[in-house]
């Protein structure tokens, strides 16, 4: 037994004692010997606990505990790396999802081969050490990591609110996102701990970082109700918020959905336009007009001076919002002020013989009118240019209606009876003008029919008395010669 | 005495009207088969006169320029009283009277009457021709819309293709190296100006020349001896047949300018492009089509430069045939004349259809 346990143990030196030899980390020992502060903190890295030796990144000899042959640069030691070749050195592993799985790691690489291309990475202005810390690399979900969700916006304030550092690279970049940050929904939740709470990577993204202008980024106006949507159209993620998850479903069926999404639309207002982007907060009912404002500037001020707006101010009523929805904000019609099921006014002004309702009546009835008016102008004008004749000029001055019934419906914002039918009443004026333009043409076209009847008939009365002259004549002549 | 005749005695005795009258009375027209084709002279000048008089009932209210004459012709159309019905007799008289003279043409020229001693009143009717032409192709751009813009630009593009002096040509021709309004001015200036002037004295000079040579009868019909030739008086009997044709003709333009008015389109915008299978005159069309069947390279000639060159070499033959057109050596007429004729004509025809349905 005792020859059996001895043989056994040799065979288990013989075998394993070699490993055991060479995977003592040399370069940690000797600097670790001398005091060195890297070495010391490299202990805490999860490379090193992922059993990654310093050799990893900076080359050489971690199994010799001779300095010149652990260090010897013709054997591949490079000391401390160039900041041009860090990124290299981290993408080595980082960009080899063979190499990851190794270690334990599951995530997808490929979006870090982007950072190249980054603003960041194309301007070399930071490497991975600027974000992740050197030889103290922590996971990102460990609290004493840089980039954990709630030392992250930190981290990049540390230069993006730094206006002396960030003009040297780009002076119009604003330097205010971490203090705008703070004010919003998303800064004051993470302050107090939250670390679902969007950070700047959740919208920039932590290494494909673009400028907004770039389709490429999470930021551009095309992507942004992705961007967003991606944790706020999340039911699971946003449980515990309580907060509703349709915004994307209903914003891509809005009439600011379809401008963006569908015809592609820049100019279209997307979730930050109205929540603003590092600020973003939910809309405040008071607040409403002037956002929306920015863009319907007429409509804001026509509704401004309407009676209205101190109603719902009083009454903390969200003002636009009251008719046209938020998030699902369609093409608006006539319905919505007509008494239909549709009618956004009757929603208040539901009383007979109120002055609201009566005024609303008018209305409808003028927009309904001058709509009748127009379509029966334009069947005149039509009849008579199928028939030849000439109304381009009428034609032309239709176009002023539909101008005109845009302005009047605008004018509705003012709820002023008055204003609006100083508005609608040059309408009316042109497609008078249209169907008497219109009839006079196709009367002009029968009284041509007519006049050419009788000058042919003229014609023909000639040619006859001509002919008869002629036969006459010649009738005479053979009558002489004979 | 009446008042009538105080007035003709004091108009003969300074005028000498008698010496009119007396050469009215005696002169007379050959009647034999193809006596029809006679009329188409009297067609051909009746439709010019018209177009002189609508010409000057447009020139009240057309103005000239980029900015004016679309909007003028507009006017015309729809503002000014009748002015619908002066521009569309206007346009329509215009073609049928190259018609007209198409017909008048080939009839003088099937029936050999440009022989010794007509020569020049063939060659002054030829000149003719190619006025009444160019007045359809400058008054086409007028209305500054959009078919005649590119009608012209394709139409004075073919002048650029000559070889070295092109350029200046269509310069000049232009105005410019585009069309513009100074295109528009030259056209107009052409068309209402300069070719009036010298059509009026061509046509004066082909007229006399018509009545001091009289109506040519064909050769089968000379060889009779007088008494076995027809003829009647052209006052007043071909004048009546004359008149009572052209009443005709006026009731047709009338029918023609009430159902199928001239449209004027949309106005012409150099920055458009052009608009499909856009075409000129139809009586362009026969050389249009050739042109477009022409190689881009003929030896070392431009293809629409050959083409061109062609078609001048034939115009020419064309109006010298009556000094080509001569007796062969045993006596007999000039058979080639009728082949090329026909040729000719039924060329035109086919090139004219071609381009017109199936191009």
């Amino acid at each position: 037994m005792k020859k059996t346990t001895i043989y056994c143990f040799l065979s288990f030196l013989i075998l394993f004692g070699k490993v055991f030899c060479e995977s003592k980390d040399q370069c940690i020992i000797c600097h670790l010997d001398v005091g060195d502060k890297p070495a010391a903190l490299y202990k805490t890295d999860v490379h090193f606990q992922m059993g990654l030796s310093c050799a990893a990144c900076h080359g050489g000899n971690s199994t010799s505990d001779d300095k010149d042959l652990a260090m010897n640069r013709s054997k591949g030691y490079i000391g401390k790396p160039g900041k041009n070749k860090i990124v290299d050195i981290c993408f080595n592993c980082h960009s080899d999802s063979i190499k990851m799985r190794k270690y334990g790691s599951l995530k997808p690489v490929g979006h870090i081969k982007l950072y190249k291309e980054s603003v960041h990475g194309t301007t070399e202005i930071t490497t991975c050490i600027t974000c992740h810390g050197v030889h103290n690399i922590a996971r990102v979900n460990d609290p004493k990591s840089p980039v954990y969700p709630l030392n992250e916006v930190k981290l990049c304030a540390k230069c993006h609110s730094d206006p002396n550092y960030i003009k040297t690279f780009n002076p119009s970049l604003p330097t205010d996102q971490y203090e705008k940050y703070k004010t919003s929904m998303h800064g004051q939740r993470n302050a107090a701990g939250d670390t679902k709470v969007a950070t700047c990577s959740d919208c920039h993204s932590p290494h494909n970082i673009f400028p907004a202008n770039d389709p490429r980024a999470r930021i551009n106006a095309f992507n942004i109700p992705y961007t967003c949507g991606k944790c706020h159209s999340d039911k699971t993620y946003m449980k515990s918020y309580n907060i509703p998850t349709n915004q994307f479903e209903k914003y891509s069926k809005s009439v600011h959905g379809i401008a963006l999404l569908v015809k592609h639309d820049k100019s279209a207002p997307t979730c930050n336009s109205c929540h603003g982007n590092h600020g973003a907060i939910p809309v405040g009912v008071k607040s409403i007009s002037h956002i929306c404002g920015t863009c319907h500037a007429l409509n804001a001020d026509m509704f401004s001076k309407s009676p209205h707006a101190e109603v719902f101010e009083k009454n903390n009523i969200p003002q636009c919002e009251v008719c046209h929805s938020n998030h699902l904000i369609e093409r608006p019609d006539d319905d919505m002020f007509r008494m239909g099921k549709e009618s956004r006014c009757i929603k208040c002004h539901n009383v007979q013989n109120d002055k609201g309702f009566m005024a609303v009546l008018t209305m409808t009835a003028n927009i309904d009118s001058l709509l009748f008016k127009q379509k029966l102008a334009m069947q005149v004008l039509f009849q008579a240019e199928n028939m030849g004749m000439d109304v381009s000029e009428s034609k032309y001055e239709m176009n002023e209606v539909k101008q005109i019934l845009i302005k009047a419906r605008t004018v509705i914002h003012k709820a002023n009876l008055n204003d609006f039918k100083n508005e609608i009443k040059p309408g009316f004026d042109i497609v008078n003008r249209a169907i008497t333009a219109g009839n006079e043409a196709l009367d002009e076209f029968y009284f041509r029919r007519w006049g050419l009847g009788a000058s042919s008939l003229i014609i023909t009365f000639l040619v006859v008395s001509l002919y008869m002259k002629l036969k006459k004549i010649e009738k005479k002549q053979k009558n002489s010669e004979k | 005495m009446s008042i009538t005749k105080h007035i003709n005695d004091w108009i003969d005795e300074r005028f000498k009207l008698s010496r009119l009258k007396e050469f009215l009375a005696k002169k007379s027209v050959p009647i034999n088969k193809h006596s029809v084709w006679y009329y188409f002279g009297g067609v051909s000048l009746f439709l010019f006169i018209i177009q002189v008089l609508t010409g000057i009932m447009l020139l009240l209210y057309y103005k000239t320029g980029e900015d004016a004459s679309y909007e003028s012709v507009q006017f015309i159309m729809s503002k000014v009283s009748f002015g619908w019905l002066i521009r569309s007799i206007h346009s329509w008289s215009a073609n049928i009277m190259i018609l007209a003279i198409f017909i008048h043409m080939f009839s003088v020229y099937f029936t050999k009457s440009y022989r010794k001693p007509r020569e020049l009143t063939w060659l002054t009717g030829f000149v003719l021709l190619i006025l009444s032409i160019t007045f359809g192709f400058s008054g086409y751009l007028l209305p500054w819309n959009e078919l005649a813009f590119f009608a012209t630009k394709v139409g004075t593009d073919i002048v650029g293709s000559v070889p070295g002096i092109g350029k200046y040509l269509l310069i000049i021709i232009r105005g410019g190296e585009e069309v513009t309004g100074s295109t528009l001015s030259r056209f107009f200036g052409l068309h209402a100006a300069i070719l009036p002037g010298i059509y009026v004295v061509i046509l004066g000079i082909h007229l006399f020349f018509v009545q001091l040579q009289g109506m040519s009868e064909p050769s089968e019909i000379v060889k009779l001896s007088l008494e076995k030739r027809k003829s009647m008086p052209f006052f007043p009997n071909f004048m009546l047949r004359d008149i009572l044709l052209w009443l005709v003709i006026l009731n047709i333009l009338a029918i023609l300018a009430v159902f199928f008015p001239m449209e004027l389109g949309q106005k012409a915008n150099a920055f458009a492009s052009a608009p499909r299978g856009i075409k000129p005159e139809w009586y362009f069309l026969f050389m249009f089509q050739t042109l477009k069947y022409i190689p881009a390279k003929v030896l070392i000639l431009e293809g629409e430069f050959f083409g061109v060159l062609m078609f001048g070499l034939a115009g020419l033959l064309w109006m010298l045939v009556p000094f080509w057109d001569v007796k062969t050596k045993k006596g007999y007429r000039y058979r080639l004349v009728n082949t090329v004729g026909l040729t000719v004509l039924l060329f035109i025809i086919i090139m004219t259809i071609i381009s017109h349905f199936f191009s």
